[in-house]
C-alpha cells in the first residue's frame, strides 16, 4: 500500500495521508511509551520485592504514567539565563526526531512497514546516530559542568558502541546478503539468527544497551555523579522529549533486535503459522523489551574507564573475530 | 504548473543545505556553526536519497554527520569553546576574495555550460549496495585497499603522537 502511495502524484491528498499515518505511528509510540514505563516500574518494583505504581488508576497503576505526563506537560518551562538559549531550545529536538525517523524502516509484519528501503539496517544504524549531536548540545547549551559531562561522556560511549554494534550485524548481512530489513527476515526461514550467529546477538545486546544509555551503561545521566547529566538544566516538556527520545529508541531497538536475530514475524515452527504474525512479532518484541528491564535491575553501573576498555578491547576484538569467522565458514560450507 | 514530488523534495532539500552553509558561514558562535553543518550534512544524504545513490547517502549521515560532527563538537567544547569569529578583515584582503570567488564561480560556469555526459546505463539504482560492492572489490580493488592503508597509518600515528604528550607531561 505504501509502495503505491510512494509512485504516486503528489498532491494535498497524498500529503494528508502520509501527515495522517504519521500522526497514527506516533500516538502508537507514545502509547507504548506510556505503558513501557508503567511495565518498567511494575517489573522494577516486584525485582525489588515491592509492589511498583498502586494507586492512580486501579490497583495495576495504570493511569500512573498518564498523569506523570499530564504534570510534566502543566510544568512551568525554564531556560537558564546563562543558557545557550537557540541551542537550547532546538537540542530537544534534534534528539527526539532521529529516533522517530528509525521507526520508518521495521518491518512489522510483513505488510505493515513504513518504507523498504535497501539498507534499511545501515539507515537505522546511521540516524539512530544523530541523537548524539542533541544530546550533546544539549548538555553544552546547558551551560552547566553536570551536564556538560553528561553530553561528552554520552558522545564518547555512543561512537565507541556504535562500532561493535556494526561490526557483530555484519555476520548477519553476510549470511543473509542484504542489509534489506525484509530480506533479513525472508533469510531466518530456516533457522533465526540468534542460532546461526549466538556471538553476535550477544554483542549486539550489550551494545544497545550502551547505545540506549540504559543501566548498566547510564554513565551519561548517573543520577548520583551528574544529578541527571545533559539533562540537569531541563524541564517540563524539553525535559520529557529527551526522556520520550530514549524510550522510543527503546522501543525501536528492541523492534530491530525481533527483525535480525528472532525472525520478525515468522513463527518459531511452520506448524504454528496460523498464528497471525503480528502475534509473533508483539510476543518476542514484548520479550526483548522486558531483558532490557531485567538488566536495568540485575546491574550495577559500569565504571567510566572500565567502560571504554570493554567496549574497545574485548567487544570489538571479539565482534572482529566474529566476523572473520562467519565468513570462513559461508566461503567453506556454503559457497 | 505541477511540480513533481522529486522536484519539490530535492528544492526543499536543496535549500535546507544552503541554508545550513549561509548560516556555517555566518554565525559566530563555532558550536552553532556546527550544527548548521550538520543540517547541510544532512540535506546532502538526502539529495543522494533522490538520486538513487542509498548506500551513499547511509554512509553520508553515519560517516559525516554522525561521527565527524562529534569529533568536531569535542574538539571544540574541550578547548576554549567561548571563541568567536574575529573581526572583519581589510578591505584589500576581502577585494582579493571577492575576484578568487569570481574566477572560482566563472571556472566552475565554463566547466559545466558545455558538459556533455554521455547517457549512461541506467540500472544503478537497483541493489545500489551490492553494485558498490562489486565495483569496489573487482575494479578497483587497488585504491581501495591503498586507502585503508592510509587510514591505518593515520591511525597508528595519532596514536603515537597522543603517547608523545603523555610522556611530556610526567
Amino acid at each position: 500500500m505504501i509502495e503505491d502511495l510512494l509512485q504516486s502524484n503528489p498532491g494535498w491528498a497524498n500529503f494528508g495521508i502520509f501527515f495522517l499515518l504519521g500522526a497514527v505511528l506516533l500516538l502508537v509510540v507514545l502509547g507504548f511509551v506510556t505503558y513501557g514505563i508503567l511495565a518498567e516500574r511494575k517489573v522494577m518494583g516486584y525485582m525489588q520485592l515491592r509492589h511498583g505504581p498502586n494507586q492512580v488508576g486501579g490497583r495495576w497503576g495504570l493511569l500512573q504514567t498518564v498523569a506523570d505526563v499530564l504534570k510534566l506537560l502543566l510544568k512551568e518551562d525554564i531556560i537558564p539565563k546563562l543558557a545557550d538559549r537557540p541551542l537550547f531550545i532546538l537540542a530537544p529536538v534534534i534528539a527526539f526526531a532521529p529516533s522517530f525517523m528509525v521507526l520508518a524502516t521495521i518491518p512489522f509484519t510483513d505488510k505493515f512497514q513504513f518504507a523498504d528501503i535497501g539498507i534499511g539496517l545501515l539507515y537505522y544504524i546511521a540516524v539512530s546516530g544523530l541523537t548524539t549531536i542533541g544530546v550533546v548540545a544539549g548538555g553544552w547549551a546547558s551551560n552547566n559542568k553536570y551536564a556538560l559531562l553528561g553530553g561528552m561522556r554520552a558522545a564518547a560511549q555512543m561512537i565507541s558502541y556504535e562500532i561493535p554494534l556494526v561490526m557483530s550485524v555484519l555476520g548477519i548481512i553476510l549470511l543473509s546478503g542484504s542489509l534489506n530489513l525484509n530480506d533479513i527476515v525472508e533469510a531466518q526461514k530456516h533457522g533465526w539468527y540468534i542460532l546461526l550467529q549466538p556471538v553476535a546477538f550477544i554483542i549486539f545486546m550489550i551494545a544497545s544497551v550502551a547505545e540506549l544509555n540504559r543501566t548498566p551503561f547510564d554513565l551519561p545521566e548517573a543520577e548520583n555523579e551528574l544529578v541527571a547529566g545533559y539533562h540537569v538544566e531541563y524541564s517540563g516538556f524539553r525535559w520529557a522529549f529527551f526522556m520520550l527520545a530514549e524510550y522510543v529508541y527503546l522501543f525501536a531497538m528492541s523492534a530491530l533486535i525481533t527483525v535480525i536475530f528472532l525472525g520478525g514475524w515468522l513463527p518459531p515452527l511452520s506448524i504454528l503459522g496460523f498464528i497471525p504474525g503480528a502475534v509473533w512479532f508483539s510476543l518476542k518484541f514484548t520479550l526483548v523489551l522486558f531483558i532490557y528491564i531485567w538488566f536495568r535491575v540485575a546491574f550495577p553501573r559500569f565504571r567510566a574507564d572500565k567502560l571504554m576498555e570493554f567496549g574497545w578491547k574485548v567487544l570489538l576484538p571479539i565482534a572482529l573475530a566474529n566476523i572473520f569467522l562467519t565468513a570462513l565458514i559461508k566461503t567453506l560450507f556454503f559457497s | 504548473m505541477t511540480f513533481s514530488g522529486e522536484f519539490i523534495a530535492f528544492m526543499l532539500l536543496a535549500l535546507a543545505a544552503v541554508i545550513g552553509g549561509v548560516l556555517l558561514l555566518n554565525l559566530t558562535n563555532v558550536v552553532h556553526m556546527i550544527i548548521a553543518l550538520v543540517f547541510t550534512f544532512v540535506s546532502i544524504a538526502g539529495i543522494y536519497i533522490l538520486l538513487s545513490a542509498e548506500f551513499i547517502a547511509g554512509a553520508q549521515i553515519l560517516i559525516y554527520s554522525g561521527a565527524i560532527t562529534i569529533i568536531m563538537l569535542f574538539g571544540i567544547m574541550l578547548t576554549k569553546h567561548n571563541d568567536t569569529s574575529e573581526g572583519k578583515p581589510s578591505l584589500w584582503r576581502r577585494l582579493f576574495l571577492l575576484l578568487g570567488v569570481l574566477g572560482f564561480a566563472f571556472a566552475v560556469y565554463i566547466g559545466i555550460y558545455n558538459l556533455d555526459l554521455a547517457p549512461q546505463t541506467n540500472h544503478l539504482h537497483e541493489n545500489n549496495t551490492l553494485q558498490i560492492g562489486k565495483a569496489l572489490y573487482s575494479k578497483h580493488i587497488i585504491p581501495f585497499e591503498l586507502t585503508s592503508v592510509l587510514l591505518l597509518v593515520a591511525l597508528v600515528g595519532s596514536i603515537i603522537l597522543a603517547k608523545k604528550d603523555e610522556k611530556g607531561g610526567e
